[in-house]
């Protein structure tokens, strides 16, 4: 618990968290300090001058970004000396503005006009400036506008935290400009579009590519929901206007270490309304498909089911909601009384390490200690996970990173130790019992005879005197790692795609075939729901495709029914912390498409059965299993090789190919040359 | 900020720019000179008073010292206004000394300043508001100010001792540039600096 402690802001009293800066402490007495240059969540730098408060007993005022509060402290924020200053810069600021706000996008939500009203300044009372610098327009993703910008540092500052580290200041004073290296555009440095400048910027200086005549701010409504594109599962807010996507924003509160939403992520919506959008249900008549009814598509579907019995295949993407999951296995197992359905995570995971996975907090880990994996937003293989780790780093955390070969995330550890994982989870087990930490008699007699070193002492070190270590595994060293768990720590096994914890939790794992026996085996009848990572039909007497959007697979397929996106279909998944996220429905479902369980629900009904919708009571009740850790030895678990990139690019490759993402692809390949 | 000096300027510190500045006889070309300097070296550029406000300090400065169009009561109010919230607003030390030498100028002569918007400088060192003129009563026609002129702004033949019939070289105004270099070599003074709003009956000395 933190200690709590009292002060009084402009005559309200209020408890604060010892530690806390003033103008984190006045925003829970629901007070506003004005600010342009504060990051929340960074340390204050005191550029902008507006933060500047008066406190009782100190002669000059002093910025309440930088300035902790302490317990009885008398604030004071709206003293004419300070309102003074106030003004002047605003007043400074607006000399060097366009004061466009009649045709801004940023009008309703910009700071700075926020502050002029306050103050009162309908134009500036000092001599117009104007740099004349050119925009940067040339990538379909964010473009950047020097003329508004205000020098506030908030954009160089966020780009540097998280490790892309592409902007930077070039100059001083008025004439200052924000570039990247060379001054080159966007797409010529090592900008991965993820966008998190877009979200930093007060004004008009960084907005999306397209934003304009898309509307005003206030006439969006902003509804908060979760990327379900890749394992990190990251919170999002996305602004809808007339029933469709306008833009996707970071959804993660201020000031956490996951305020982060990738290229893919920000900008692959617009793939939801794509040529490739599967619009009404298909079959195969005479070697073509053909547009048919779901009464058609379904009752074709429902017999051949009922004829193969358990030959019948289901196999899905662990990217499916919860609910979905729940309904797919009733219909496989219950229905189609068939026990072969499996997900696309036994491809990288068993489903007991994501089962036993804990939770935690990233925002509060001190020390963050990476098995296996190597997230990295260049390649967007876990971008978010990469981010947020060396944010924390940034922020004083210590990280340790264990895999058989370098990493990019290795940069920013402290200590980088590469050779084979479990040999090093083994000897730094040994290590922590040698520094007194409680083993069980097992674990102890297994890591008997092996050897430290210097890194392994260190390493080992960290982690005994960590006040909340975290450990992030890899699936198939989730075993080894644990048992430094057992120790101390949490861990959390990290898995590819978003909902792998939750369809481990809601039991969707085979009872007979895996995923993949049934693609190399052959089945009777085989249902593919999701854009699974297959481009041939494997080898089956009919095949069943369930997607959103027409792929290499459905062309191949015999029954092709439209689902509706993640953004379509309300649901849950539980993400790799083991938080239970909720996604509302956003937007309704483009044509006749319809959420994969209301398919279900269909499908069993003409089948003569009846499955109930999955309330949110089954929902919590699957997903609260006991963690309970034990030892296993001290091995990785084979045949879970599947290369990352591989699944990521396969399983999104619709929103890829049909949103501007596509420019991307092709950009990239052409730098890389 | 020359290519040619390979060696790196070291910044100026701001007691020398403070001397500097002292040597500047006209309060207004004082208050410049730091001014720009302080712009070219020690401002870092990142708090908001400093950066911007001496932007906008030169800005007010150069006005008044060339006499631009418009130059009123407002453009001093303006510099106070900067001196003033750059001495309590700044991040650190170099700011609100600038902010402090801007204030202690304005306010150490508030004459002297205002005459400037009438088109006056009372110490004859702002460019635009003053004139060099050839005293015709002390031209000796020796021709020193003619060889010196870079821009060839006098005219006038060079006597020769033995003849006569010789008039006082005059300065061409259009290309005169003020530079000062004429009476630095003038053996007779006969150069005089006059301040072109009042015209001082150059004779009567």
């Amino acid at each position: 618990m933190e200690k709590l402690i009292k002060l009084q802001i402009d005559g309200r009293e209020v408890q604060v968290p010892e530690g806390m800066n003033i103008i984190d402490a006045a925003e829970l007495a629901e007070i506003h300090i004005p600010n342009l240059c504060y990051l929340k969540g960074m340390k204050g730098i005191g550029a902008c001058r507006l933060c500047l408060v008066e406190i009782e007993g100190m002669k000059a005022p002093v910025i309440a970004c930088n300035t902790k509060a302490k317990d009885g402290m008398v604030v004071n924020t709206k003293t004419d000396k300070v309102q003074e200053i106030r003004k002047f810069v605003v007043d400074l600021i607006l000399s060097m503005h366009p004061l466009d706000c009649m045709t801004c996008t940023k009008a309703g939500v910009c700071n700075l006009q926020k502050y002029a009203y306050d103050f009162e300044l309908k134009e500036s009372s000092f001599t117009r400036k104007r740099m004349g610098y050119p925009t940067d327009e040339a990538n379909p993703f964010i473009k950047r506008d020097p003329e508004y910008c205000i020098l506030c540092g908030r954009c160089v500052r966020v780009c540097k935290e998280q490790g892309t580290n592409v902007l930077a200041f070039m100059g001083r004073g008025v004439g200052a400009k924000v570039i990247t290296a060379n001054d080159k555009p966007l797409q010529e440095s090592e900008c991965t579009f993820c966008g998190s400048c877009l979200d930093a910027c007060p004004v008009n200086a960084l907005l999306e590519a397209d934003r304009w005549r898309k509307g005003r701010e206030w006439e969006y409504e902003r509804i908060n929901s979760v990327c379900l594109l890749c394992g990190n599962g990251c919170d999002i807010i996305v602004s809808t206007k007339d029933g469709s996507v306008q833009k996707i924003s970071a959804g993660a509160p201020k000031g956490s270490a996951e305020r982060y939403i990738c290229a893919y992520g920000r900008f692959g919506f617009d793939s939801i309304e794509a040529e490739t959008r599967l619009t009404s249900p298909m079959k195969r008549v005479n070697s073509e498909l053909k547009e048919t009814t779901w009464e058609d598509a379904l009752s074709i579907v429902a017999d051949k089911l009922k004829k193969a019995g358990k030959g019948a295949g289901f196999i899905s993407i662990a990217g499916i909601e919860n609910e979905d999951a729940i309904t797919l296995k009733k219909l496989a197992k219950d229905v189609v009384k068939t026990k072969n359905f499996d997900t696309t995570m036994s491809l990288y995971a068993e489903s007991d390490s994501l089962k036993n996975s804990q939770t935690a907090d990233i925002n509060k880990a001190d020390l963050i200690v990476l098995v296996g994996l190597n997230p990295s937003q260049w390649e967007r293989i876990l971008p978010a996970l990469d981010a947020s780790v060396r944010r924390r780093v940034d922020r004083g955390a210590k990280l340790v990173v264990i895999n058989s070969s370098d990493t990019k995330i290795g940069e920013a550890a402290t200590i980088n130790i590469i050779g084979n994982e479990t040999s090093i989870l083994k000897r730094i087990a040994k290590a922590l019992i040698g520094k007194g930490l409680k083993a069980d008699k097992k674990l102890e007699a297994s890591v008997k005879d092996v050897e430290l070193s210097e890194e392994i002492e260190k390493a080992a070190t960290f982690i005994a005197e960590a006040k909340e270590p975290v450990l992030l595994s890899s699936p198939s060293l989730f075993d080894a790692s644990a048992n430094i768990a057992l120790m101390k720590g949490k861990i959390i096994t990290v898995g590819l795609e978003s909902n792998a914890h939750g369809v481990a939790l809601m039991g969707l794992t085979t009872e007979g075939k895996t995923y993949k026996e049934m693609v190399s085996d052959g089945m009777k009848v085989l249902y593919a729901v999701g854009e699974v990572p297959l481009n041939k039909r494997p080898d089956t007497d009919f095949l069943i495709v369930q997607n959103s959007h027409l792929t290499e697979l459905a062309k191949q397929a015999d029954v092709v029914l439209p689902s509706a996106t993640f953004l379509e279909s309300a649901g849950t998944i539980i993400d790799y912390m083991g938080r239970l996220k909720y996604l509302p429905k956003v937007i309704e479902p483009q044509g006749e498409s319809k959420s994969h369980r209301d398919i279900f629900i269909h499908l069993a009904k003409i089948m003569g059965a009846t499955i109930k919708r999955p309330a949110e009571a089954e929902v919590k009740k699957a997903s609260k299993v006991e963690t309970k850790l034990i030892f296993s030895p001290f091995t990785k678990k084979e045949g879970l090789d599947i290369s990352p990139n591989e699944i990521i690019e396969s399983v999104n490759a619709s929103v890829i190919n049909g949103s501007r993402l596509l420019w991307l692809k092709e950009a990239e390949k052409a730098v890389a040359v | 900020m020359s290519e040619e000096s390979l060696i790196e300027e070291k910044e100026k510190k701001l007691e020398d720019i403070r001397k500097e500045a002292e040597e500047k006889a006209c309060l207004v070309q004082r208050a410049l000179y730091y001014v720009e300097e302080f712009l070219a070296g020690p401002m870092c550029g990142r708090c908001y008073p400093c950066s911007l406000g001496t932007y906008e300090a030169r800005i007010r400065l150069i006005r008044i010292s060339q006499h631009l169009e418009n130059v009123n009561e407002s453009d001093i109010k303006a510099l106070k206004r900067i001196g003033s919230k750059m001495m309590e607003g700044s991040f650190c030390k170099k700011g609100k000394d600038t902010g402090k030498f801007i204030i202690e100028t304005l306010t150490s002569s508030e004459e002297e300043i205002n005459q400037h918007l009438s088109g006056i400088c009372p110490k004859k060192e702002c460019i635009n508001l003053i004139e060099y003129v050839i005293n015709p009563e002390l031209c000796i026609m020796c021709g020193k100010c003619l060889e010196t002129c870079k821009y060839d702004a006098i005219i006038g033949e060079k006597r020769e001792p033995y003849l006569s019939g010789y008039l006082p070289f005059e300065i061409r105004q259009k290309r005169c540039t003020r530079c000062g270099e004429c009476i630095k070599v003038c053996p007779a003074e006969a150069i005089e600096v006059i301040t072109t709003k009042i015209e001082e009956l150059v004779s009567s000395k």
